[in-house]
């Protein structure tokens, strides 16, 4: 029982949780918008009024990403909740990018 | 002395995000590459679909160009074969006709006439001659095997350079636009080892697989470099090409000195490039 609840709390906390995203891009180049998109539509489905998403463009702003250890674009930086999670490429493999957000299996 | 260590990670110390950049790298997924100072844009699919695209269309324009020229080449076979060759022909009649009605007397006329009748008679085979190379009516007559066996034995006359010729494809009906290329493809080829190759032997394949048409045509000449086989001068081997990959084959040519030349065509048979001629249908 007790274990029980405590599973329970875990879920309803993970569930509550509001889920940030760096993502750094190149300009409009294919990729990056393919990305873009499609970790709209994944917050969409799985993270509805729950997530932040903050767009570094490199073209622009390089600096930032040299910080965050970014070598190539698109990466995107799963900052919050912990453990940090980084990505790379355009996103296209659902599954794969559910599962590696920790969001797959009804989680989310 | 201290060895340098090399900057890039080996294949054992390769970290999990080195792989997965590679990785990315490899599958066209990153656009650009950060650097401390610059950024690098990666437009490898971009360029690669353009590159694609302007491949097609330069096929396309290739094919379209190839088709234009063997038509006109018909229609001009077929003006000279019928207007000039009888309007000769006539000329001909004319002077036999003239000759006829001379008078043993009239030994200078007779002469003159008998001069003008050999130009014309000799006129006539040209013509006959020009038009066969601009379209070959054996081809339509005879169709393609015939065709490159008559070509092989033509050419060994011609050049002296014995010439095999060799087939499984007796009783197989090409569709127009394949006999053609073919054809074309075997004609650019032997004029090619008569004026390079210095060979003494030739021999020409044509064999039906199961899922493609392979011709073949080799010497025992001096060979090619391989810079003349993909210069842009080399206009002969370029026109084998371009016909073979407008068929959506694949062209092949090798040169060694001690082997010679051999350049293989392998076009795909798609439903009606070919089509088994029925028995009571065959000409043998």
């Amino acid at each position: 029982m007790k274990a029980r609840e405590g599973q329970r709390r875990k879920t309803k906390k993970r569930g509550g949780e509001t889920y940030v995203f760096r993502l750094f891009l190149a300009g409009n180049e294919s990729n990056s918008s393919q990305a873009r998109a499609n970790l709209a539509r994944l917050c969409a489905e799985h993270l509805k009024g729950r997530h932040r998403i903050v767009a570094v463009d490199v073209l622009k702003d390089s600096t930032s990403a040299h910080k965050n250890n970014v070598l190539v674009t698109p990466t995107l930086i799963l900052v919050k909740p912990l453990p940090k999670v980084t990505l790379l490429g355009n996103l296209n493999d659902t599954a794969q990018v559910l599962a590696a957000l920790r969001l797959s299996g009804g989680e989310g | 002395m201290k060895k340098r260590q090399p900057e890039y990670p080996s294949r054992k110390t390769k970290t999990k995000e080195t792989r997965e950049i590679i990785h990315a790298l490899r599958t066209q997924q990153v656009d650009a590459i950060v650097g401390r100072r610059h950024v690098m844009l990666v437009r490898l699919k971009h360029v690669q679909e353009n590159l694609q695209t302007s491949r097609d269309q330069l096929r396309a324009l290739a094919a379209y160009l190839l088709s234009v020229r063997e038509n006109e080449r018909a229609v001009i076979a077929r003006e000279l074969h019928d207007e000039f060759g009888q309007a000769l022909t006539n000329l001909h009649l004319g002077l036999s006709w003239l000759s006829r009605k001379l008078t043993p007397e009239q030994q200078q006329l007779q002469e003159k006439i008998g001069s003008l009748s050999a130009t014309t008679t000799s006129l006539i085979q040209s013509v006959k001659n020009i038009a066969s190379e601009l379209r070959p009516g054996v081809l339509d007559e005879l169709g393609l095997v015939k065709t490159l066996k008559s070509e092989a034995s033509k050419f060994e006359g011609h050049t002296g350079i014995r010439c095999g010729f060799r087939t499984n494809a007796v009783k197989t009906h090409f569709d127009r636009a394949v006999a053609v290329a073919i054809f074309r493809i075997v004609q650019a080829a032997l004029t090619n080892i008569a004026r390079h190759a210095q060979a003494s032997r030739a021999f020409i394949a044509l064999m039906k697989r199961k899922d493609a048409l392979i011709l073949t045509v080799m010497d025992n000449g001096k060979g090619i470099p391989r810079k003349r086989i993909h210069s842009h001068d080399s206009l002969g081997i370029t026109g084998m090409r371009e016909r073979t990959l407008a068929l959506g084959g694949t062209f092949t040519f090798k040169g060694s000195r001690t082997n010679g030349t051999k350049l293989t065509v392998r076009i795909p048979l798609s439903r009606g490039a070919i089509q088994m001629i029925r028995p009571e249908l065959t000409r043998d």
